[in-house]
């Protein structure tokens, strides 16, 4: 009777003790730690990739193994101001070693923002096991982990991707629809307050693209920062959950998010839709495709005009 | 702190002793408070180790620079003017040594040379005639005000008090330079290629092209080393060590391997090699405050090079233009060796327009001797190599027009 006890009761533990450890581990199944990346970094089943946007990050240090995307050239057509071809992207998917089975997991500098990007660029092309590593580069540097400047080469992989799934992504006339009410939706602008309010046209210190200032109508304001902790972490599923639900986000309706140039957007996009679980479209043309359209209709609660004084 | 010191560098000199050792005693001083000052800077909030590290590079060429000799202007016109090559032998050696660490780095930043990338951060720079102009211009601005840049930097040091004016004029150069880049961007710039060996011969054949060449100006130039003295047998004491490091001035073979090293070092850590890029910012920044300049520098943020930036901060390279006075000086200081210059208005002014001219030079060049003649033939860099034969092309003219006996 006591040893059935005792049994019950290590049982009991070991149970708690392990649902303890999930929920301190990873906050979503989209996410990784760095405490599970750096144990699998031998692991063959996973690949790691690197999208930062700063020249050289990569190159003087990168997690070990991991191979480096460049958002600039590597995950966008520069020519055609569209998403990286099919063709193009399968070859350097496959140059990076990656099977069809393999585990994607991405990191970056700027609080993943990029990285985003490249996790919403794998699900469009219907690679769907594709995960951020939580904090970035930024955590891992901060925990003191060990970077690499190693230059990993891997046999060629053997995936391939579908046609691009047109449900993530959002094009100008698919978000008109939505501001003029024909088809359901809400619109999230993941942009400073100021930028949505029509205060400024872009962010300090960066280019003015847009010869508007304010935003989409109908959109709902949730800075991109919201849904990270001071350390550049995810906050947990109910937090974020609660936070969006706070603002009438509840995946009731399709959600599209968009920034200024949709690489931010990308990191909400990735919240709403991996985290979440919610139906989302990314409008990757963002606020210097539509703020600059000729004919359509915005909100500029400040009532700014460009070059007027 | 020139009071105390008296010209001379003998341990046995006229001056007294304890001042001497005062003196010896504020150098390392200095030494001391750059190594705690690295220490500091890394836990600081936007510096952190990148900082912390430029500083101590920049004292390290501080040292190196001054114990070597290493001034552009110096060594050309030992070569120009006195038929004396050594000072060159560093130059070269720097860039044997700096090309075999960059090809060494370069495999590890860009594997494949062949896809129209270039290695991050690397000072290879459009080539076309605004570069020969800036590159004369610069060597003239030398022959006028006595150094480079980097060598005014170093000289600032020593007490050399037409530095300051120089550098003051080099602020004003760039402030210039600005305005000329916004009408020769357009037309000749954006179009002018940014040729890279590695591109043509990947990294093995660009360093046999790189040695080779080198080798064959190096032999040239053999005939016009002086002959070495004779060196009776000595013990090896710590005395005999401390005058050597201190007093004498260091092998250029020893000084230019040390320069390539460290080169090496500063791009696979931080950046390129540079000395003028928080200059040109501070000049950048001070003009936008005032509205004096247009808000963009057409195509700047496409090259990399010491490119001028709006900052608010202290930026790494600024780090390391302060470790590199404050390491100069220091040595100067233990070597009792710090004198004031002579000024008169006749050098003030050379120092100043030569200043201007080298500022201009080195906007247009997007750096200088170090940043587009040393960063950028160890990079493989076509730009690099125009740049040093526009230079000596204008220091010659400026030598040969007696301009330096300001």
């Amino acid at each position: 009777m006591k040893a059935r006890l005792i049994v019950l009761l290590v049982a009991l533990i070991s149970i708690f003790a392990t649902a303890a450890v999930s929920a301190q581990d990873t906050v979503s199944e989209a996410l990784v730690t760095a405490d599970w990346l750096e144990q699998n970094l031998e692991n063959p089943q996973v690949r790691v990739i690197e999208v930062s946007v700063i020249p050289g990050v990569f190159e003087r240090g990168h997690i070990p193994g991991a191979v480096n995307f460049v958002w600039h050239t590597d995950f966008v057509d520069t020519v055609s101001r569209d998403v990286v071809s099919l063709e193009r992207f399968t070859e350097l998917a496959q140059a990076a070693g990656i099977n069809s089975d393999t585990t994607v997991v991405i990191y970056g500098d700027n609080n993943n923002w990029f990285a985003a990007w490249g996790a919403w660029i794998f699900n469009l092309y219907g690679f769907e096991n594709v995960q951020l590593l939580d904090g970035g580069r930024v955590k891992w540097e901060a925990d003191g982990r060990a970077l690499s400047t190693d230059v990993a080469a891997y046999e060629t992989g053997n995936v391939t991707f579908a046609e691009a799934n047109a449900d993530l992504r959002a094009l100008l006339p698919e978000v008109l629809a939505v501001v003029e009410g024909e088809v359901p939706g809400t619109l999230v602008d993941i942009r400073g307050a100021a930028e949505y309010n029509g205060e400024i046209f872009a962010p300090e210190g960066v280019q003015e693209l847009s010869v508007r200032a304010g935003h989409i109508p109908g959109a709902i304001n949730v800075p991109w920062g919201q849904n990270v902790r001071e350390d550049g972490t995810f906050k947990s599923v109910d937090e974020l959950r609660a936070l969006y639900a706070g603002l009438g986000i509840d995946g009731s309706t399709p959600l599209v998010t968009y920034c200024r140039i949709g690489e931010r957007a990308a990191l909400t996009w990735f919240v709403l839709h991996e985290v979440l679980g919610y139906e989302v479209a990314l409008y990757d043309g963002s606020w210097t495709e539509y703020g600059n359209s000729v004919g359509v209709p915005i909100e500029n609660p400040a009532g700014t005009v460009w070059g007027g004084q | 702190m020139a009071q105390t010191a008296v010209g001379g560098s003998s341990a046995n000199g006229a001056a007294p002793l304890s001042r001497q050792q005062i003196t010896a005693a504020a150098g390392l001083v200095i030494l001391i408070g750059l190594v705690a000052g690295a220490y500091v800077l890394h836990d600081v909030p936007e510096q952190g180790s990148k900082a912390s590290l430029s500083l101590l590079i920049g004292a390290a060429l501080g040292i190196l620079f001054q114990r070597g000799r290493f001034c552009f202007f110096c060594i050309l016109r030992d070569f120009i003017e006195f038929r004396n090559s050594s000072g060159l032998f560093a130059v070269l050696t720097a860039l044997a040594v700096g090309g075999i660490g960059y090809a060494i780095v370069f495999g590890a930043f860009l594997p494949n040379t062949f896809t129209g990338r270039l290695p991050p951060g690397a000072h290879i720079g459009p080539v076309s005639w605004v570069l020969v102009a800036a590159g004369a211009a610069f060597g003239i601005g030398m022959a006028l005000s006595g150094a480079c840049i980097s060598g005014h930097l170093y000289r600032l040091g020593e007490g050399y008090v037409r530095a300051p004016i120089a550098l003051f004029g080099a602020l004003l150069g760039f402030g210039l330079g600005f305005f000329t880049w916004q009408s020769v961007y357009l037309g000749t710039l954006s179009g002018a290629p940014e040729a890279w060996l590695p591109a043509t011969f990947g990294y093995g054949g660009s360093l046999i092209i790189h040695l080779t060449v080198l080798s064959v100006i190096a032999v040239f130039l053999l005939k016009y080393l002086p002959k070495l003295p004779a060196r009776q047998e000595e013990a090896i004491t710590l005395r005999g060590i401390w005058d050597r490091v201190i007093h004498q001035r260091w092998n250029p073979l020893v000084t230019g391997g040390l320069v390539g090293i460290i080169g090496t070092f500063a791009y696979f850590r931080i950046e390129p090699l540079g000395v003028t890029s928080q200059l040109g910012s501070f000049s950048r920044t001070v003009l936008d405050n005032t509205g004096l300049l247009f808000d963009r520098l057409n195509g700047l943020d496409t090259f990399a090079g010491c490119t001028p930036q709006i900052v608010q901060t202290i930026t790494d390279n600024g780090w390391l233009i302060g470790g590199l006075v404050l390491g100069s000086f220091a040595v100067v200081l233990l070597a009792n060796r710090f004198q004031l210059s002579t000024l008169t208005l006749r050098n003030g002014t050379t120092a100043l327009l030569g200043g201007i001219l080298m500022g201009w030079g080195a906007m247009l060049a997007l750096g200088c001797t170090v940043g587009t003649l040393l960063s950028g033939i160890s990079a493989f860099a076509i730009s690099g190599w125009v740049f040093a034969f526009a230079v000596f092309a204008g220091v010659w003219l400026g030598i040969k027009l007696r301009l330096h006996q300001g």
